[in-house]
């Protein structure tokens, strides 16, 4: 086990190493600064304020110095948003981010392992069938189409929830973004569940445990579902980066103030030290449920831990 | 007959076809008829700019479908290259260049996506090279563990004993017993493509006005979802069809060849 | 008072019939064995009754008073829990892999509703069944065991709650040779103990004999024979009964012609293999240590051992066709070079015949195809036409008629695949056959016929042949000489006859015993 972990230790930095080289590179490659406004600045304002961000230094100096602070937790300045720097606003937009992922990715398990659960136990009759087919609708559905198709359903014509805004996490205000978030992903979780049932039950250990005569929950719970929720296991890693992507669409939909939001503003007006910091993180995150996916992995299966 | 992949075909064929059918190109702006009811000469009605929407839909489709499956190609080409040969060699390169597929999985791809959209300015070509470029790790994935698999089999060591060379059983035995399974990644590969070509055209980093694409077409729909929900269900409708489609049709090839 | 009785026992899977009016019955301390090739339905005749596989049972099967046939799960489960126990063929995957031993030994002991035992209790259902160290044992996960240790463990796990009736579905099949008699005297000694009843299924008679008191013959889901064990063995009244008695090779049989014996044609020499740990662990694991060996024209040397002992390894050192690091081969006096190196004319000399036939042929080739192979590479300059009459002959050697050219392995049976494999080898015409346990995948009856063809073929062309086995009754039948392995050294090697009336060093011994009972 400790080996597997030194093992994605030893892959993730030069990762995160990467992430943060490559996307320095691509931003500095980049034609256009974030001074190339509708306005034209006058030169010395323009000087002024390249030599207050170190423009003008050699690249590689200003990627040492980056990295220096990075190390530190220091992004920097924004560029856009000019009274913040890039840990003031990650530490605006990164809780309301984490919180819908969180929640979206426990509604995602409970839904997909449960509607799983109940197929596998339903074999080849209509639950099992509607089950499936529902997983792979849910599974092609992208959350850009649900938000937008949920909103005009439970807030334009029903009126029952909020169409948009975060109102400090209110519950009615969560609802709905997060269940958009959730939805491709219970698909998704509900399929690896059911899968993993259909091999784990008809395995040897499995007509074992049916052959001394114990109850079917037995079987189902203590024998099979270990083995079964592996598959599981290894998705969620993937399953919590894709939900930190979606969250991005997510919040542009139901207007929130997250950290995708500040994002894709930073992108499209080329705030290097924004994207720079939010990308860093998003690797650090996505390498960290990596890392608890694997130890999830372990626990589930005795042989993996080596 | 596989039902799936028919759907799919004729969506292709509206899309291909259905604008050479139509009277109103997809581009022409008309403030005569801003956001048209459907009519008689406008069965989808018209946008907020008066552009018929049943033609921008059907280019939409087209864009958004030549974009996939541009980019699954590029995937799939890059994939089995990558897995083929990691899986062949093994040892040392093995080690390495499936290290490099980790490293490269542990990135946010989407961020690099949208980094690489910001960087390089919007166009068709980098939005498919950028996506190709990532989705292709799962297929390396999938072909590197089959390679390995049927490596060990005896029928490559006893085409060795025939003193096959290995460019031969690469060729003869290897690649065709992987066809299979690629071709299956492949269905699946195109529709995550859609979804993320879809989804960075809803952001608004994707094709370019007044070109269009099923995620534009989607979030014009969401915005004026109040005024008339067909806007945003007829792109919808289709974009899920054909995910829904290619992922069933892919799903039932991959259980096949993995059975 | 028998503890299980079957009578006129049919089986159907959705309808299709699959097994028809097998009857037997067992006593309390007797063992019944019901005996065929794959696909006779022995394991579904066994476990449909109890409600363990997708057939449905009709007929009447009692357990202990009570009727079986037409009980629903729910009636079914009960049953199972307090009146039987099972045994299954792969101790790895029937034990659950996430659950140590000991809460699966608690499970089994408290299924019939006993209350929950103490830790020594446990320790002393392992040590009945042999298992020494059973206080460690218990806190194990069963990957952590070996193979012999997890049937042991299996076994104390369905004996634990005191069942009338033991049912071992090919208790010893998946274990090595010398285990083999060791788990059925394990299964004897219990029977005797606890008065159990025991339903054995094997396709091997050799397991059968010596621990059955009666045994059931099936063929194709119908039962052709049963009696007294030591009676019907050794006086098989069926045509099929006869076949499978008549098919088991024996240690102590009529001495074989083989052929005699030419000029020496391969020397190897100081052969170590080895490979890297599994994991990040430092240093290699070293499969074949230092072995030397020779093989003549047209003789026949079997290299036999347990499982891990190297053989396979050796093997394919030395046909070029797997890694070697140390040592060298000469083929008549000539270095052969390293794998890599190997030309034409070198693989010409050597062609290999596989274990498993299905896993030996490209699936998506033809048979034609298949065959050819050898000579596309071999003889480049061969036309198409000499090509395919080449083929055709190579056919007939291996008695498959013409029209199999087209087909592809999906449609071959076991026996057939093996044949066209072994066409493939000889159609270019080598000096010596690698023979890697090839018949071991195989039926009995089919595993003859694949024997009795290759001692054609030793005699017709005198083929040298390198055997690797770990039956030294199959070795004797075919080999002038063997060479027992061991831990990756070649321990023993002698005449096959001297070999195995005297045999000198333990493993030896031990793989004797095995094969004489």
């Amino acid at each position: 086990m400790l080996t597997l972990i030194l093992r994605r230790l030893g892959t993730a930095i030069p990762t995160l190493f990467g992430v943060i080289f490559l996307s320095f590179v691509l931003m500095r490659a980049a034609p256009g600064g974030p001074f190339d406004g509708e306005r034209p600045l006058d030169p010395a304002t323009r000087a002024a304020l390249t030599k207050a961000y170190g423009l003008d230094l050699p690249i590689h100096e200003q990627f040492g110095r980056y990295l220096t602070r990075v190390a530190q937790g220091d992004f920097g300045p924004s560029l856009v948003y000019r009274d913040f720097t890039v840990t003031d606003l990650v530490a605006k937009g990164l809780p309301i981010s984490l919180t819908l992922g969180a929640l979206a990715l426990l509604l995602a398990l409970a839904l997909g392992i449960g509607s799983g659960l109940v197929g596998a136990t339903h074999a080849a009759r209509w639950p099992d069938k509607i089950i499936g087919m529902g997983a792979t609708i849910l599974t092609a559905l992208p959350s850009f189409v649900t938000a937008p198709l949920l909103v005009l359903v439970f807030g334009l014509s029903l009126g029952w929830l909020p169409v948009s805004g975060w109102n400090d996490g209110g519950l009615p205000n969560v609802i709905l973004p997060v269940i958009a978030l959730a939805l491709p992903y219970a698909g998704a979780i509900s399929k690896l569940t059911r899968a993993g049932l259909a091999s784990a039950l008809a395995e040897d250990h499995v007509r074992t445990a049916r052959a001394r005569g114990l109850a079917p929950m037995t079987v189902l719970f203590r024998h099979a579902l270990r083995p079964a929720l592996v598959p599981v296991a290894s998705y969620v890693g993937p399953a919590a980066a894709g939900l930190l992507t979606g969250a991005v669409v997510i919040e542009t939909v139901f207007a929130l103030p997250g950290l995708g939001r500040y994002f894709v503003q930073g992108a499209l007006n080329r705030d290097y030290p924004l994207v720079l910091g939010v990308v860093t993180l998003y690797a650090g995150l996505i390498i960290l449920f990596n890392l608890l996916a694997d130890l999830a992995y372990g626990w589930l299966d005795p042989r993996a831990r080596g | 007959m596989n039902r799936p992949l028919t759907l799919v075909a004729v969506i292709v064929a509206a899309a291909v076809l259905g604008p050479l059918l139509l009277p109103w190109p997809y581009d022409v702006i008309d403030w005569g008829a801003v956001r048209g009811a459907p009519s008689l000469s406008h069965p989808l009605g018209t946008d907020s700019v008066g552009r018929d929407l049943l033609a921008r839909t059907l280019v939409g489709t087209r864009v958004t479908l030549s974009v996939a499956t541009a980019a699954a190609l590029v995937a799939l080409v890059i994939g089995v290259a990558w897995g083929a040969v990691a899986g062949w060699v093994g040892g040392k390169t093995d080690e390495v260049m499936m290290r490099v597929v980790d490293g490269l999985y542990a990135l946010p791809f989407m961020f690099v996506v949208i980094l690489l959209m910001v960087v390089f300015g919007r166009s068709i070509l980098l939005v498919f090279l950028g996506i190709g470029a990532v989705e292709w790790l799962t297929m390396a994935r999938v072909v590197r563990g089959q390679v390995i698999q049927l490596k060990q089999r005896p029928f490559i060591i006893a085409a060795e004993a025939a003193g096959a060379p290995p460019r031969a059983i690469l060729i003869g035995h290897i690649l065709p017993n992987v066809a299979g399974v690629a071709t299956a990644y492949l269905l699946l590969t195109v529709p995550q493509v859609v979804m993320v070509e879809s989804f960075l055209s809803f952001l608004g980093l994707g094709v370019q006005e007044p070109l269009t694409s099923l995620g534009i077409l989607v979030k014009e729909g969401a915005d004026d979802m109040d005024l008339s929900p067909l806007g945003l269900l007829v792109p919808g409708g289709i974009l899920v069809t054909v995910l829904v489609c290619l992922t069933l049709a892919g799903e039932k090839l991959r259980d096949r060849f993995s059975a | 008072m028998s503890v299980y009785a079957v009578e006129n026992l049919c089986v159907a899977i959705d309808g299709v019939s699959i097994v028809e009016n097998i009857s037997f019955t067992i006593a309390a301390g007797e063992c019944v064995a019901l005996v065929g090739e794959s696909g006779s339905g022995k394991s579904l005749s066994c476990m449909t009754p109890f409600g363990l596989s997708p057939g449905v049972a009709t007929g009447s099967v009692m357990l202990g008073g009570t009727e079986l046939c037409g009980l629903d799960e729910r009636a079914l489960r009960p049953l199972r829990a307090a009146g039987v126990g099972f045994v299954f063929q792969q101790p790895l995957t029937a034990l659950t892999p996430h659950l140590k031993v000991g809460a699966q030994l608690m499970e089994a002991a408290m299924q019939a509703g006993a209350p929950k035992p103490a830790r020594r209790d446990f320790i002393a259902m392992l040590d009945r069944v042999g298992l020494p160290r059973a206080h460690e044992k218990l806190d194990q996960y069963p990957h952590q065991l070996s193979g012999g240790q997890r049937q042991r463990v299996m076994i104390a796990a369905a004996t634990a709650h005191n069942p009338q009736l033991l049912i071992a579905d090919e208790p010893t099949t998946a274990l090595d040779a010398s285990l083999r008699h060791e788990v059925m005297d394990l299964i004897d000694r219990l029977r005797a103990e606890q008065g159990l009843a025991v339903l054995l299924v094997s396709h091997d008679l050799a397991t059968v004999r010596g621990h059955a008191n009666r045994v059931v013959v099936m063929q194709h889901g119908l039962m052709v024979e049963s009696g007294p064990a030591d009676i019907l063995l050794a006086q098989p009244q069926h045509k099929y009964t006869q076949a499978l008695v008549a098919a088991v090779p024996l240690l102590d049989g009529p001495a074989p012609h083989l052929p005699a014996v030419g000029a020496p044609l391969l020397a190897a020499s100081d052969m170590t293999v080895t490979f890297p740990r599994a994991g990040w662990r430092r240093g290699r694991f070293v499969a074949v240590d230092g072995a030397t060996l020779t093989v003549a024209a047209g003789e026949a040397l079997a290299l036999v051992g347990e499982s891990g002992s190297g053989k396979s390894t050796l093997g394919r050192a030395i046909a070029r066709l797997g890694p070697c690091d140390v040592g060298s081969v000469t083929w008549m006096g000539e270095m052969l070079p390293e794998r890599a190196r190997m030309t034409r004319d070198h693989r010409r000399l050597i062609q290999p015949v596989f274990q498993d036939p299905v896993a030996s042929l490209d699936p998506r080739w033809r048979v034609a195809d298949i065959i050819a192979e050898p000579i596309k590479h071999l003889m480049p300059d061969m036309s198409k036409g000499e090509r395919d009459a080449r083929v055709a002959a190579a056919l007939m050697d291996v008695e498959l008629s013409l029209d199999m050219a087209d087909r592809r392995p999906k449609a071959l049976s076991g026996g057939q695949a093996q044949r066209v494999a072994i066409a493939r080898a000889l159609i270019a015409q080598p000096q010596m056959l690698l023979l890697d346990e090839a018949t071991s995948a195989l039926d009995v009856l089919v595993a003859a016929q694949i024997v009795a063809l290759l001692q054609r073929l030793q005699r017709e062309r005198g083929l040298a042949i390198l055997a690797i086995t770990h039956d030294l009754a199959l070795a004797r039948q075919l080999c002038h000489r063997i060479a027992v392995m061991d831990a990756g050294h070649i321990v023993e090697i002698g005449k096959a006859e001297d070999v195995i009336t005297s045999p000198a060093h333990p493993v030896t011994q031990r793989l004797v015993m095995a094969s004489r009972r």
